[in-house]
């Protein structure tokens, strides 16, 4: 590991009352890659996120983002560093016109002053046709484009994207695909939670597979499928997905 | 003096457990706060009134009355307006503004059918002479007012655990998804549940003359607010909070107002405001709920 | 933009010009109070969700902020008017954690919060400072004239506010607040800092007009200030007219203040019947208030 990580999260814990969701979970991602985190229900997947990005505060553990702590800090803040993530059931600005959704991140989420180009943005999402309308007259599947939309404005670095590929039909899913990889191309670090294993298969170069709170195996994802442990836990007596 | 606010704060906290019970069973069940629940309880307080004066039938009497006729009338009230509230894409919000604008339109009724004025029901129609307690003495109708609270704070809870229509409404009040995914007839459950909340409001009406001096149309508000104040302190959602809530909030009232009268008044909202602030899920809510 | 700025121009210039055509100014800066009362609702209300039940505690603290610089410190109205202001900030101020509460808590917690200011006011202990349940006589600033002029001022200041909140990116990034704090979050948006300049900017209008009313009418006692039927019939005007527009409460304050003031004054009740009713079938049939009638048969309507 010569160049530095993008984000390294060191031993993380956040627990519920008495509920342990993520027990001391360790990983990297790296400038320009894309990690996925895949692992049964329940097993901590978007609570990890959550963490990153501000929902929760860590417990224990550390959140190293380029070099610096980040654990705790509110969400905004995050942002402005240039962490975003997309959310498994979006929930955009029902009222608000598409454009506008994507405007008001654009001038809130940049830490520069840089012009966000929000039509030719639209359009790589395949939203160009849909700028005036409310967010509300969205499907959730575009409403799911719009939430990448509204991450992607902010400029960020590092972007969480939590089940984005649920719900799309296999044209779309390459779509995502080559939009995430694109992405990972120009030097973004991506850390991608999903249940589709032909998906993560597609875009990831390399896999954390959580289990109760905890990594169990980290690697290419074609090793994942022949570990004893992993396999005992998507088959064993674990398995309900 | 101490130990007669203490033991007065019981008594009273006896009713002001009544007087919130049925607004926390609405938002228990419901999630919807009931903000036309003072004035049932009003309403409650004037049918009492009336059946005292035109027909001289105690309050006693009137109590199991008044609570049959609010069920009926909450019944068909929550198949009319509920079910449409809580379709809405703000519940809560839309039911706060709806439930105020139907006090608004109760109060409006109830001064046009029955004037500004003040009324009272003589207190010895509960029983003549101060009780007995502990070494202290009370006016009987304080007495019977809390004896009578109790018993309906029992029947409540029999209800609530000992049938099978309370365990499917409990069941209800933890998750109402998966109550209507198990078959239960969530609406029934939740109609029922309505009628009985303004059913308790009625009944706690009938006392208020007793309790709280006099009545008058538009006493539904500070009622609210006292509610209010009971059950976020025993924890929304929990009707059984609902009486240690009440008790707190009685001793408070009784000690502030032998000690700081002129501050009294000053009580329920600070109490209101302090343990939302401090508790927000009220001294029995669970910390912490997450899917 | 511009057809909001004609909206506003001509309210103003209505209110300010009514009185040479019109006798009862009273009417008049009753009606220019809650023109700004409820617009002060909708910036707290419509753009960011809070519903404020307490609001009168703002114009109550407006009103006694006024008196007490006036009675106390001797003050001419117009750095008196700075004190309402100030009195209402700082009671936004030190109710800003009632923020942290959502929904129906926030509503009660915030009705509490005023009612709670009417018993400290009031309390006779403290007649020196408030004159307690007395009320206070300030004959001695009375100026109708001069007040109502002021009033108009703060009704055409309250009414930029909206203009700017309708087309600002300050105003998107609040309604984005009201729809979900947690994706404005992830917009970038301090949520925090938002609401808390929102309600601020709010307790400034109600403050605002809360002391001009005091000035105006000049011997007043708490429970006028602290009415609770300030915030009812603020919060009504506006939900009647239509949220988060600018348009909306001002003819929800024309349409039913105009009612009530036709029949309400001698008869309140009804006028209470009236507008439970209104109140109720809104909420079940037209959520968005009138407005969004006129949006539906496609005039646009700022």
């Amino acid at each position: 590991m010569s160049p530095e990580p993008l984000l390294a999260v060191s031993g993380l814990v956040k627990s519920f009352g008495g509920l342990v969701v993520l027990d001391g979970v360790n990983f990297h991602v790296m400038p320009g890659e894309i990690l996925g985190l895949v692992g049964p229900n329940g097993s901590g997947k978007t609570t990890c996120i959550n963490v990153i990005t501000g929902l929760y505060k860590p417990q224990a553990g550390s959140i190293t983002y380029r070099g610096r702590a980040v654990g705790g800090l509110p969400s905004h803040r995050l942002v402005h560093l240039g962490i975003n993530r997309t959310f498994q059931v979006p929930k955009p600005f029902l009222p608000l016109t598409v454009r506008q959704n994507v405007e008001v991140a654009a001038a809130y989420g940049r830490p520069d002053d840089l012009a966000v180009d929000i039509d030719a943005l639209l359009a790589s999402v395949g939203l160009d046709g849909h700028a005036g309308k409310p967010a509300a007259a969205l499907n959730s599947i575009q409403q799911k484009m719009l939430d990448l939309a509204r991450a992607l404005a902010t400029g960020p670095r590092l972007l969480c994207v939590d089940e984005l590929a649920a719900g799309l039909n296999p044209a779309e899913l390459d779509g995502v695909a080559q939009k995430l990889r694109d992405l990972a191309r120009g030097g973004m670090g991506l850390l991608v939670v999903e249940h589709l294993m032909g998906f993560i298969d597609q875009v990831t170069d390399r896999v954390i597979v959580l289990n109760a709170g905890r990594e169990i195996f980290e690697g290419v994802l074609a090793e994942a499928v022949r570990d004893r442990q992993v396999v005992d836990v998507f088959l064993g007596t674990d398995h309900d997905d | 003096m101490l130990a007669y606010a203490l033991l007065a704060g019981v008594i009273f906290g006896l009713y002001f457990s009544l007087v919130g019970m049925g607004l926390n069973l609405v938002f228990g069940v419901m999630r919807i706060v009931n903000l036309a629940h003072g004035d049932v309880l009003m309403l409650g307080a004037f049918a009492a009134f009336w059946l005292f004066n035109l027909l001289g039938l105690p309050p006693l009497a009137a109590a199991p009355i008044v609570f049959v006729v609010a069920v009926a009338i909450g019944w068909p009230l929550y198949f009319l307006f509920v079910p449409r509230l809580l379709r809405a894409r703000d519940p809560e919000m839309l039911s706060i503004i709806f439930f105020f604008g139907l006090s608004q339109v109760v109060v409006a009724l109830a001064t046009i059918a029955f004037g500004t004025n003040e009324r009272s029901i003589p207190g010895r129609v509960l029983g003549s002479g101060p009780v007995h307690i502990l070494g202290q003495s009370y006016p009987a109708a304080w007495v019977v007012s809390g004896a009578v609270s109790a018993a309906a704070v029992v029947l409540v809870t029999l209800y609530l655990y000992r049938t099978r229509l309370g365990t499917t409404t409990r069941a209800v009040m933890v998750h109402r998804e998966e109550a209507l995914a198990t078959g239960i007839d969530v609406h029934r459950v939740s109609a029922i549940a309505f009628g009985v909340g303004l059913g308790l409001a009625a009944v706690a009406g009938v006392f208020a003359p007793f309790m709280m001096g006099s009545v008058r149309p538009a006493m539904g508000a500070d009622i609210n607010i006292t509610s209010f104040t009971v059950i976020v302190i025993g924890s929304l959602g929990n009707p059984l909070g609902t009486v240690l809530g009440g008790i707190v909030y009685g001793i408070a009232l009784m000690v502030m107002q032998s000690y700081f009268s002129s501050w009294a008044n000053l009580l329920p909202y600070l109490l209101l405001i302090g343990i939302l602030l401090i508790r927000p899920t009220g001294l029995l809510g669970r910390t912490l709920r997450h899917a | 933009m511009r057809s909001a700025l004609v909206t506003v121009a001509v309210v103003v210039a209505a209110a300010a010009l009514l009185p040479l055509a019109y006798a009862n100014q009273l009417l008049l800066f009753n009606f220019v109070v809650f023109l700004t009362l409820a617009q002060g609702v909708n910036i707290i209300y419509g753009f960011t969700g809070y519903l404020p039940f307490g609001y009168v505690g703002f114009f109550g603290a407006g009103a006694y902020g006024f008196s007490l610089a006036v009675m106390h410190l001797h003050l001419a109205p117009l750095p008196a008017l700075a004190c309402a202001a100030a009195a209402a900030v700082l009671l936004g101020l030190l109710l800003t954690p009632l923020l942290r509460l959502s929904g129906a808590y926030f509503a009660i917690a915030n009705l509490a919060a005023s009612q709670a200011m009417l018993q400290i006011v009031s309390n006779p202990n403290l007649t020196d400072i408030t004159k307690g349940p007395y009320g206070v006589s300030l004959s001695g600033v009375f100026s109708p004239n001069l007040s109502y002029g002021v009033a108009v001022a703060i009704l055409a200041a309250t009414l930029a506010v909206m203009v700017f909140l309708r087309h600002s990116r300050f105003g998107l990034a609040l309604q984005a607040i009201r729809e979900d704090p947690v994706t404005a979050g992830m917009a970038g948006i301090d949520v925090v800092r938002g609401r808390t300049v929102a309600w601020l900017l709010s307790a400034l209008v109600a403050g605002s007009i809360g002391g001009v009313f005091a000035w105006y009418v000049s011997v007043f006692y708490p429970e006028t200030v602290f009415s609770p039927e300030f915030s009812i019939f603020a919060i009504v005007f506006a939900l009647f007219g239509g949220i988060a527009t600018i348009t909306g409460p001002i003819l929800g304050v024309l349409i039913l203040y105009g009612i009530y003031n036709a029949i309400g004054i001698s008869a309140p009740q009804y006028f209470q019947l009236i507008y439970g009713m209104l109140i109720m079938g809104l909420v079940l049939f037209l959520p968005n208030g009138i407005v969004s009638l006129f949006k539906r048969w496609g005039f646009d309507v700022p």
